[in-house]
This record gives structure tokens, sequence and C-alpha cells, in this order.
């Protein structure tokens, strides 16, 4: 394991800052224990992987999946994708035949974009590019019970704006009610920091006062009686936004890491994979730090828009930039199956993944840097999840959804193993609720099971449990 | 000559093909549409503003508009996007240019394919925005008191008066007179102001406090619609609301004083005061940013930027093909809008562009005659008619090596003739073998095989609207052959239900302009548009005269005046949404 250094957690004027509500862990056991805070950090990628499949070009190899169950070794995860993250193997939990439902979004990557972190069909059935996603996303949930004061968790954007299914697609506040996302990373780290720790004397009294005046104002809209239920909504998400300086300075980053922060988001809104990457590093900063001095106890972070259909990642071969991860995954240069093969586009897809798997190992490398006051790594007491939208590439399957799990959630999961679920049905809703237990979610004091549609088997991954 | 403002109703004709799924007749019958007579305010054909008085008029919303128009539910608090943020601090504080503060508001969401950015109901404040807004209000504070105080002299018109300045500056800044109640709370905090500026102090300070308290009031970050009185079956709407609604429309920003005196007294309670304003407000040059963005969304200008052919087969296209062709869109826009007082119609029919040297030879101009700016061109009329026939569409429609005509016959169904098209089945064939071939001849074999989940869709809707510009190649120069073979642009259309032969793409664009479904698209948009949300069955009366005015060659600017002075626009509806 690498841990080339640690973060301090540095408050106003650079000086260290306690952490209470971190304070206290403990041991875990089958559940998140009084008194434990851990979180939860979702990575999506989109269009599935470079798994073993017969496609056009081929009867392609497998190139994602750790060469058997069980241990986690360098000798099981070379060659293949999840090999980039060997040196935390042992920290790893790599679920197979995880699977979504296949609802009728009319439209593949709306199915996997929109169900992926709700496990509910669509809003309206076969709208297709117009789809909405039909319940809380758990990482909306994680952070609506568990953050402190019902903070908005951070929900992270990486990638060209637009695109298929409106850029960013996989929170939710509800049915049919989409979360906005962070995309600078600039932009994400001010929002949790709040403000210059240089100018915190001066502004905290006069944005108190700006505050409770900005209240008034909106407790008398509030009060109208001709509300309808929207705008209520609206504006109670508005009221409950405003939130005094006090509450967030404890979270920031030291001058230099401030630098390097603003030098990887340069390419936060472009096409360019090798920039999209950086910035989503650049948001996996924040998110570590976040989670680390409890602002948030989820994030998620998303790379490129419901199909990625722009974005142009790395040739690994060869150098400079493939052709579009969406046209790769179809294997043909078009968003659909219109356009010419792609020869060796299984091998690109590859390379996909592989920079994926690289820019989730950063963000495992990040979490493990935080030393935690119970004197453990972040990375310990929290779960960082890599997941896609898809099983694979050109089928865009809603089957084996690749789940890569660093961190045990303070010992509930499982660490070093490949496991493959014995549940050969819509198991995902489990999967998530699985999460949510994991991080301290409960339904009537037992593990989550009311999360996402009803009408899929509910309940928890047993088996994933340590 | 531009046909006047007529208020009659052109018969709409929609008629499905079993794929197509426009504007129908039952959308119009749920709405309590017309069954395309006009009964209303019928028109006489001049407009000259009289309006032909009490035909149909009904408490609170007076003539000039069909009494069957009616509003459909919205949002009551239409938040400020994050343009119209800074357009209005801009006019705020009378300055030249926006601050650019609101680069670290996080964006908002994109919901449900709708694609402008002014979805009203979807627009909100959590705390990612909340804060993005109190670092904007304080920087602007900022630079409007220490950095450039010049413009605080330009905003404090009574030196020294606080209650002179609340006044006056929150009426521009919440769009309406301030509440006595209001201005007290203001008072209370000005006092204090000194208080919490280590270098601002006495009246600075409080305009300072004021200025950062109301950038981030509610009632500045809101466009609020408070009316509650219903006459006629609707809520007509306050001056001041109206005023609002006419200024982030046309202007996407905040009214200026003029508009607010006119709402002040009254004036925008009837059709002509309205009118006058929305003329006024068309000549000003702020009317051309929301045109502006209304055309680059209906028309995906942003994916122009996906332009790639292949420097192996194309040699000779710019790099930057598909900013240049974002360029042109622009001043094309823009020209036919504005400096003709243009169509729509010309819109799609003109043979005029804008090219620069790096553009013109993909017109078969000779680039030798052009340098890097842009200059007004005139195109072959024989290859070109109008925006399809531009750059933009044709390029960001087109694979590397072929054009497309799937995608560029979906997006002219979709977006130009706003019909529905399903998603296309999970397990799509492989495309056949293109050696020996054209391209069109591909997509057939492909598409378009008897019997074929395909077939249904691409036979008769996709792949008509898009083979009639298979003459212009991936960069969206002109072309004779494909693949060494004569280049077969012909298809039947289907428009109003009707089979229509085009021979090429400029036949196909002959019959667009004297389509209902075309026109009604365009107005449809504009209503979308103009309302912050998705079409509601209740806009199909409005959409269906306008459309008509748009069909008889109506300049777009006089149609927004028509759409502008309608009865919906200028109240609310007496449900509230859900």
């Amino acid at each position: 394991m690498k841990i080339s250094r640690r973060h301090v957690l540095r408050g106003a004027g650079g000086v260290a800052v306690t952490l209470p509500f971190l304070e206290g862990l403990a041991p875990r056991e089958a559940k998140a224990a009084e008194g434990e805070r851990p979180f939860a950090i979702f990575f999506r990628q989109a269009n599935g992987v470079a798994s073993a499949q017969n496609t056009e070009v081929g009867n392609e190899p497998e190139r994602f999946w750790p060469t058997q169950l069980g241990a986690l070794t360098e000798a099981t995860m070379g060659g293949r994708a999840v090999g980039e993250l060997v040196d935390f193997a042992d920290k790893l939990l790599i679920v197979r035949n995880c699977n979504m439902n296949n609802y009728d979004f009319g439209d593949g990557h709306a199915r996997g974009a929109m169900q992926g972190l709700v496990a509910r069909g669509a809003a309206v059935a076969g709208a297709g590019g117009s789809s909405e996603a039909s319940g809380e996303s758990i990482d909306h949930r994680i952070g609506r019970e568990l953050n402190p004061d019902g903070r908005d968790s951070l929900f992270m954007y990486a990638g060209s704006s637009g695109g298929w299914l409106g850029g960013p697609c996989i929170s939710y506040r509800g049915s049919a009610d989409r979360r906005s996302a962070l995309h600078n990373p600039a932009t994400s780290y001010q929002t949790m920091m709040g403000v210059d720790a240089e100018e915190f004397g001066e502004l905290i009294a006069r944005q108190k006062s700006v505050n409770d005046l900005v209240r008034d104002q909106m407790d008398t809209l509030l009060a109208s009686s001709k509300l309808s239920g929207l705008d209520k909504t609206r504006l109670e998400l508005h009221r409950a936004a405003i939130r005094d300086l006090e509450s967030s300075l404890s979270c920031n980053l030291e001058q230099d890491a401030e630098m390097e922060l603003d030098g990887m988001s340069a390419g936060y809104d472009s096409d360019d994979g090798i920039q999209v990457l950086n910035a989503a590093r650049a948001h996996m900063k924040v998110a570590a730090l976040a989670v680390s001095c409890g602002y948030t106890r989820s994030v998620a972070i998303q790379v490129g828009s419901g199909n990625d259909g722009s974005t142009r990642y790395e040739n690994l071969g060869s150098g400079g930039l493939m052709e579009n991860y969406h046209f790769l995954s179809h294997r043909r240069s078009s968003h659909d199956s219109s356009g010419a093969v792609i020869a060796n586009s299984d091998v690109l897809h590859s390379y996909v993944d592989i920079q994926f798997a690289r820019a989730f190992n950063f963000l495992l490398e990040e979490l493990d840097q935080y030393l935690m006051p119970n004197g453990d790594s972040a990375l310990n007491n929290g779960v960082a999840i890599w997941y896609n939208d898809n099983g694979n590439g050109p089928g865009h399957s809603p089957n084996n959804i690749p789940y890569v799990i660093g961190g045990s959630a303070c010992g509930y999961f499982k660490q070093g193993q490949n496991v493959e679920l014995s549940d050969g049905g819509a198991n995902h809703r489990k999967m998530l609720q699985t999460i949510g237990t994991a991080v301290g979610l409960t339904t009537n004091g037992g593990p989550l099971d009311d999360f996402g549609d009803p009408g899929l088997d509910g309940g928890i991954l047993d088996e994933l449990l340590a | 000559m531009r046909g006047s403002i007529l208020g009659n109703l052109t018969v709409a004709v929609l008629l499905s093909s079993g794929c197509y799924g426009g504007l129908t007749a039952e959308d119009n019958a749920a709405s309590g549409g017309t069954d395309g007579v006009d009964d209303g305010d019928g028109g006489d054909g001049n407009d000259d503003g009289d309006d032909d008085g009490d035909d149909e008029a009904e408490g609170g919303v007076d003539e000039g508009s069909n009494p069957e128009e009616l509003p459909a539910p919205n949002t009551r608090f239409y938040r400020l996007t994050h343009a119209q943020w800074e357009n209005t601090v801009r006019d705020l504080l009378q300055l030249t240019d926006v601050t650019g503060f609101s680069v670290e508001f996080r964006p908002d969401a994109e919901e449900s394919g709708y694609i402008y950015a002014n979805n009203a109901q979807a627009t909100e404040v959590d705390s990612a925005l909340w804060a993005g807004y109190q670092r904007a209000a304080t920087s602007t504070a900022t630079l409007a008191i220490v950095t450039d105080p010049s413009i605080m002299d330009t905003i404090v018109t009574t030196p020294g008066d606080p209650e002179a300045f609340i006044r006056d500056f929150g009426r521009r800044a919440f769009r309406r007179s301030l509440t006595d109640a209001e201005v007290a709370v203001y008072m209370g905090a000005w006092s204090d102001a000194p208080s919490y500026y280590t270098d601002s102090v006495g009246f600075e300070a409080g305009v300072r406090l004021t200025l950062e308290s109301m950038l981030q009031s509610p009632m500045f970050l809101y466009r609020i619609e408070a009316s509650e009185g219903e006459a006629g079956g609707v809520i007509p709407l306050s001056d001041y609301e109206v005023a609002s609604r006419l200024s982030y429309f046309l202007w996407d920003s905040m009214p200026d004083d003029e508009l607010l005196d006119a709402a002040a007294a009254d004036m925008l309670g009837e059709y002509e005061g309205v009118a006058e304003q929305a003329a006024r407000m068309l000549d000003n040059p702020k009317a051309a940013n929301a045109v502006e963005q209304f055309h680059y969304a209906l028309h995906n200008v942003k994916h122009f930027e996906s332009a790639a052919p292949n420097a192996a087969i194309y040699p000779d296209a710019p790099a930057d093909l598909g900013l240049l062709a974002q360029e042109e869109h622009s001043r094309f826009v823009q020209d036919v809008i504005f400096e003709q007082n243009g169509s729509y119609i010309d819109l799609l029919t003109s043979n005029e562009t804008f090219v620069n040297a790096e553009t013109a030879a993909l017109y078969g101009l000779d680039a030798s005659n052009y340098g890097p700016e842009f200059e007004k061109a005139t195109l072959d009329a024989s290859q070109r008619r109008g925006i399809f026939t531009q750059l933009g569409f044709l390029v960001s429609n087109a694979t590397g090596v072929q054009p497309d005509p799937i995608h560029r016959g979906v997006f002219m169904v979709k977006r130009i003739a706003c019909g529905q098209i399903p998603a296309p089945p999970d397990n799509v064939p492989d495309l056949p073998a293109a050696e020996g071939q054209t391209n069109r001849e591909a997509i057939v074999a492909l598409t378009e095989q008897p019997g074929s989940d395909c077939s249904g869709c691409h036979s008769t809707v996709i792949n008509p609207w898009g083979f009639p510009f298979e003459n212009y190649d991936s960069t969206g120069a002109w072309r004779d052959l494909d693949n060494g073979f004569t280049v077969d642009p012909a298809t039947n259309v289907v428009l109003g239900g009707v089979e229509v032969p085009v021979a090429n793409a400029l036949e196909l664009i002959d019959v667009m302009v004297t389509s209902d479904e075309v026109h009604n698209c365009y107005a449809d948009n504009w209503v979308q548009f103009a309302n912050g949300r998705p079409r509601a069955a209740e806009d199909g009366p409005l959409i269906q005269r306008l459309a008509g005015l748009s069909k008889e060659d109506n300049s777009v600017k006089d149609v927004l005046i028509e759409l502008v002075t309608s009865r919906p626009f200028r109240a609310r509806s007496t449900q509230e949404v859900d």
C-alpha cells in the first residue's frame, strides 16, 4: 500500500482542527455501530467494460475482471483493467453478477445511468434521451439522513456539458427531480469550504446578518397559503441551503494543494479524456477532503454524459486521443450501429477502463492519506465504489454490472476478495441497500430495506459482509 | 413584401404515419383549442394596433388575444438563470459588460430533454448554488464600492440619502417598488453596516451591505408572480410582473427604467402598452442575446463542435470547422432577424450567409476573396437554401467519412417538425459493407428491410428527411458523386399527412416553408422558451395562431410581439402546478 504522505486537516489560519464526529471510532461489527460515521463515494463510468464477449469485432477476450474468484492478488488482477488497483488489493472487494433490472427507459444508457444509484425505473417509460429516474438516489438519501444539519451531499461531474441525457444524470432528490452537479472542481471546493479563511473574521458577522434577513424573506414567502407543492419544495430547499459560515470552515486545503487542485481542474468541461479524468481526480481530492472532515457522508462523481458520447480518451498504445468513448463502446464510428467498425475497438475500450481504474486508484490513494482521529485512514472508515451503467460494450447489458468497492466502511465489507453474487436475478437494489446500510442507513432500526423499487427483491447482500 | 400580422389561424392538418407523432388533433382538443377556425379576434389584415376593440376580451386580459388561449400552470418563482443573473447585475450596476462572477455557480440540471436553459420548474437553489450566490454578491459589492467606486457614483442618485438609495436601487433589483416594511428592514441593516467592513465606512458601507443583501434576496433571485385575483378564467399578472416577463424573455435581463415606469403607470395591462414596449425592446441590441440563445439551443449549435471530418479524406477541411460553423450560424441568425427584419421563412430559404477564407471554399466560393473575418456572401442558389444547407447542421450530423442521413433526418423530424421518434431497438443489425454502393444504399439496406423493426420509422419518417441532404458531404461541401456513383437525394416526405415527392434538399425546404407542422414547431419552441417550460396542452391555440403568422411570412420580431401580447403571456393559470 502506498502511504507517501498524510494530510492533516487544517482550519482557519492553518491551525489543525478537531473533527468531533470522527472521534471515538471503534472496530466495527457487521453494521454501523453507535458513534461511527462511515461514508460512501460513488465513481461512475458509462458504456460498460471490455469484458469477454462475442461481438462483430470477434471473440473479445476478457480484459476487465480478475482471472478468478477468491483472493485478489497480483496474479489474479494482472493483465486486466482492475490490475491498476493491485496496490490496494487487500482493500478491495470486486463483485460480479450484480444485475440491474431491465426497466423500459427506451435506451440502454438511460436505463443504466438513471437506475444506477436509484434502483427504480423511469418516471415515464420509454422516453429514451428525455428519461428521468423515478425516485431518490442512494447518495442523496445518505446525505439527507446522515449529513450534519441535512446538508446536501456532493454531486460532481467531469466532462463536456450537455450531451446525452443532459449530462449529469445519476443523482436524484426524488422522482423526476434531478440534482444539479458541481462541474468545476474549484467550485466544488469552494462550496464545501465556504469562504477563504483569511476573510473569515470579517465575513462571519456580516454574512450572518444577511442570512438572517434572507431567512426572514424566505419564511414570508413560505408562509403563503397559495404556494403550490412544487414551489414549496423548491423554496424549502433554498431555505435549507442558507447556512452560516462557521459550519464548513474546518474543510480546507493547504495553499499548495489548492494550487494543485486548480491545475487539475482546468479541463473539467472538455472532450479531452486526459483533461476530463484529471478534473475527475480534482473532484476526488475535494471528495476525500469532504468526507474526511465531515462535510458530507456521501459523494457521487459522474464522468461523461449519459453515454459519455463526446469524451475522447487517451490511446494507451499509440498516444493521442481515440474516437469518442461511446463510439468505441459500440465498436463503430456512430452513436448507433450505422457506422463503420472501429478496428481493435475492444482493446481501445479496455484502454478507457484502464484509465478509469487509474483514476479510481487516485481516489483510494487520497482516502488512504487522510489520517483520521481514530488513527486509521479514511479509506478504512468508508467505501469508494467504482461502478458502471452497463455490464459491457456493444450489448450495454444490465447484467454483471462492475462493482469495485474500496475500503471496508469500518469493517463492514469483506476485503481482498473477488466474489460472484449467488442471486442471479435483479439484485442491484440489494447492492445499493447494502452500501446504504454500511454507511449507516437503517429501516426500523435494521438494515436498509426501503430503498429503491419495492417491486424488486429486498434485503441486503450478506455474502459481501465481513 | 413582408406580410402583416393577421389573427386568423391556419388549418393545421397533422396526420401521423404510424411512427411520426407531432402536434395532433387530440392535443388541440384536449387544450380546448380551436378546430382550425379562427373565432378569436379575427384581425382585419392591418396591424394598426387597435385590435378590433372589444370582441372576445374578458375581464383582466384585454383584447388582442384569443380568449381560448389559456396559460398553463407553472411555477410562481422563476429563478434567474445564470445568464440572467449576469445580465441583470450588469444592468443593475449599469456596467458595459457582465462581471463574470457567475462562473462559480454550479450549472443547472438539464431535465427531461427540455432543450433551453430556463426550465423554471427545474431551477433550484441548493447549498452549492447558495454558496455561489454568496460569493458573487460579495464580489459584486466589492467591485462596485472598492474596486471601481465610479460604479457606486452611478447607482447612487441621491448621495447621502440611505432611504432614497434603498428605494431606488431596490425597485430595480426587485423589479417592483419596495414596501415600507421592506425599506425599514434594509434601513435597519444600514446602520450596522460600518461594523461589518474594514475597508468601507459610513454611507459607502451602507450601500455595500445593501447591495450585498439584495443580491442574495429571493426577491432578486426569483422573478416572483404573486398576483392572485382571478378574472375571465385566468389570473392577470400585475404590470410589474408583465414587465419582468417581457424583459427576461426579450432581453434575458431586468426591465429598464422605461419599462418599470410603464409598469408603475399601469400601462402594461393593455395590448397596446405591451406591444409598444415589446417593439421598443426588440429594437434594442439586448434582444439579440435572447434570440441568439433560442436558436443556439433549437439548432443544437453546441453540437457543431463535434464536427470532425476525416483528415485523410478531407485534407483541406478547417481544423476548427465546428467553431467556424457556430460563428456563421450566429451571424446569419442575427442578420436575418434584426438587420433584415426577416421571418422564419427567410431563415429557411435565404441563400446568403457569412463566410471567411477558411469556409468559403466549402461553399464553392473563391477563398482568395476572403480574409480571416466573416463577410456576407451570396451562395449558389442551385445548391444552397437557408440555414439547413449551411455548414453547422450538415457537419455536425456527419461521420468523419460520410454524411449521416439518419441523424440529419432525426434532427429535422424532432427539432424542426416536432415529431416524435421512438427509441431504436436494442439489437440493431450491422451496417452492410459500403463497397460498390452509395451511402444512401447502405443505409437503406440497413434500415429499410421490409418487415424489420427499423423499417417502420426509417422508411417513412427518418430517412426521407435525411436523404435530401446527401448532396452535402462531411464538411458540408456540395457533392454530385458518392463513392463513384451519382448521389440520389430524392425522397417522398410526409408533411401535413400528405406524401410529397422532393427532388433534393432545396425542394424539401420549399415544402417545409408551406408546412403547418414546420411553422407550428417553430412557434411551439418559442412558446416553450417564453414560458420556461415544456409544451403544455393549453399552449395549442396560441401555437397555432403564431404558426399561422409565421407561415404568412411575418417577421420573427412581429411574431414575438404577438406572443408577448397574447393572453397566456400576460396572465397565469388559475391552477397551481403540482
